[in-house]
């Protein structure tokens, strides 16, 4: 269904130094710089499959469904999806596939959703029958129904993004990339759209690719995972491989704050495995300040040594042994892609 | 057939919808755009030639541009328009992805989007020049005539624009360009002047671009100040041009479109 060999894509953009020198360098001798988004990628996805694509901000996630929907060439290697040439943008092909960017309105805000679904239906070219069966589908499936003849402008994100899937799926595509489709939903709003594409996946059998930051999509939704670092697949395998390590949290409250650095002396633990249980005032800083609550990322059977070295350093006043998420061991692989080489090897 | 029909069809009335979603603004839209620089020339006629005792100006009395004038703005509501800016725009900031993906050509999609309120206000001005034009002998094939003639200005208008447009898959932006070129045009069009009014010696600048089968081919149709051979012959200078600017369309996209970013997102 997908086969990607080895694709690799640069950017090259200007450079602009500061200040009004910069400005005049920019206008008299502009200076270029290149930017590796895809460091050759290899996958193959089969058809059905839900998959996820993980990564930080810049890790080519976008890039790559942009190469994969055929918006852009890779400048190096190859990628087919339905059999074909992405970039080629066949006629088959444009009626096979849809991209939705969560970011990016795809409608037309001063007209109603219902207008703009007709104008998909005559450019896909769905039969009348099957389009209004389809719609009522959709609509009654993502509760958007009394809005269809609202204006897209007046509707709100959540309304509005459930719009943009319908929009992207009335042709039954066989295969969806979506981006970001639940950022900016509220819980409840992102919890539909997650039903819902949970249920259009196991009844079409269509291949869905999700570019999420929401670990809950993953989790949820994803059967395989595919985590991109820096334009590099750095992990391929289902969500469970990721969690069943055998790795664990131990959460443990000290009487005062103690300095990564000494934790991991005493523990013999990376830093990158230990993180402080931040306020919220501190998650919008993006320097990890020392708190009282520390949580140790280990392995099961450290658990009574690592605590038995912690008792005898500081004051613990509250300790407790938990599973870790998925968001955590994504934030860890972030920061150590070695660990995750080895556990998708 | 038919299904190439639909979406062309279903594109248009989009199009419209559109356009016409602020009833009142589209309403002030074209008034405005049609009422005030008719007024303006108006009233630099009369000055010149009431005012400043002008008997005749290039073979011209008062009366011929007060008509020129009246009759141009039949034309000049359905000449241009800005969807060649819309793709520039598109292509600068990434929203022409959205078209790229869909079965249908992106560059015809925006161009039927943008035409659809056009072809309404031609519609429009094509009943309004019937009812009262030939009060003032203008005769109704005439300007049947002239409005086809317009309607192929306004094909080649947004075919030079795409064209012009697609330097924004090399340099990110054609706003300059496509606004220079709109400076040409107002100037070469004749919705400014009448375009015999150039220097003898200079009428070559605006015989060798299409821009005078907008307003001033038209206009002098309808006035009857052509005749049905030379019609025919500008017609067909048209619809060279409209092949001629099939030709660089397709050549400048098919070879910009392989530099494009899609930005944002």
């Amino acid at each position: 269904m997908i086969q990607v060999d080895n694709i690799k894509r640069s950017f090259r953009s200007v450079k602009k130094e500061e200040g009004w020198r910069g400005t005049l360098n920019l206008l008299l001798k502009p200076q270029y710089t290149s930017h590796e988004a895809l460091k050759g990628v290899s996958f193959s996805i089969e058809p059905g499959a839900f998959v996820g694509l993980i990564g930080a901000n810049g890790a080519g996630k976008t890039t790559l469904l942009k190469i994969l929907s055929g918006l852009i060439p890779p400048t190096e290697g190859s990628a087919t999806v339905l059999g074909q040439n992405p970039f080629e943008r066949s006629l088959h092909f444009r009626h096979s596939i849809s991209l939705v960017m969560g970011q990016k309105a795809q409608l037309w805000w001063d007209l109603p959703a219902q207008d703009a679904f007709e104008l998909l239906r005559a450019i896909y070219n769905i039969p009348i029958p099957t389009y209004r069966q389809r719609l009522e589908e959709l609509s009654t499936l993502l509760d958007v129904k009394p809005l269809l003849q609202t204006q897209i402008r007046r509707l709100s994100l959540g309304e509005r993004m459930k719009m943009e899937l319908i929009g992207a799926l009335l042709h039954w595509p066989k295969v969806i990339f979506l981006d970001e489709p639940t950022i900016g939903l509220d819980v409840l709003a992102a919890h539909k759209l997650r039903e819902f594409l949970r249920e259009f996946n196991q009844r079409q059998k269509a291949t869905i690719i999700l570019t999420s930051h929401n670990m809950d999509d993953i989790e949820r939704l994803c059967t395989r995972v595919l985590i991109l670092r820096q334009g590099s697949l750095i992990f391929d395998g289902a969500p469970s491989q990721l969690t069943r390590s055998g790795l664990c949290q131990l959460r443990v409250q000290t009487l005062r704050p103690v300095p990564k650095t000494e934790l991991s002396l005493w523990t013999g633990i990376s830093p990158n495995a230990i993180h402080y249980s931040s306020t919220e005032a501190d998650e919008e800083s993006s320097e990890e300040k020392p708190t009282g609550t520390v949580l140790f990322t280990l392995e099961r059977e450290k658990i009574v040594s690592t605590l038995q070295t912690l008792m005898s350093r500081t004051t613990l006043i509250e300790m407790g042994i938990e599973e870790q998420s998925l968001e955590s061991v994504i934030q860890n692989l972030y920061a150590n892609e070695t660990q995750l080489a080895n556990r998708s090897s | 057939m038919q299904t190439k029909l639909n979406w062309r069809i279903a594109a248009l009335k989009n199009g419209l919808q559109d356009a016409t979603a602020y009833r009142l603004e589209f309403l002030f839209e074209v008034l405005g755009s049609a009422a005030v620089p008719a007024a303006i020339q108006t009233l630099f006629w009369y000055a010149i030639f009431k005012v400043g005792g002008t008997q005749e100006l290039g073979g011209l009395k008062y009366e011929d541009f007060v008509a020129y004038t009246l009759t141009s703005i039949l034309f000049t509501q359905i000449r241009g328009g800005d969807h060649d800016f819309e793709l520039q725009e598109m292509i600068r900031s990434g929203g022409l992805s959205n078209y790229l993906l869909r079965p249908c050509g992106a560059v015809e999609f925006v161009y039927l989007r943008g035409i659809a309120p056009k072809l309404l206000i031609a519609a429009l001005s094509l009943g309004v020049g019937l009812a009262i034009g030939q009060a003032f002998g203008i005769q109704p094939g005439h300007l049947i005539g002239a409005m086809t003639l317009a309607l192929i200005g306004n094909i080649i208008h947004y075919q030079i624009g795409a064209a012009l447009a697609t330097t924004a898959f090399y340099w990110e932006e054609a706003y300059s360009l496509l606004m220079v070129k709109n400076l040409l045009v107002s100037l070469l069009c004749g919705e400014l002047l009448p375009l015999h009014l150039f220097p003898s010696h200079l009428e070559w600048i605006w015989k060798s671009t299409p821009f005078y089968l907008y307003v001033y081919g038209p206009t002098q149709y309808a006035l009857g100040r052509w005749s049905n051979s030379e019609y025919f012959f500008h017609l067909g200078m048209g619809l060279l041009w409209i092949m001629a600017g099939w030709a660089l369309v397709n050549f400048t996209w098919r070879s910009g479109i392989k530099r494009y970013l899609s930005l944002g997102g």
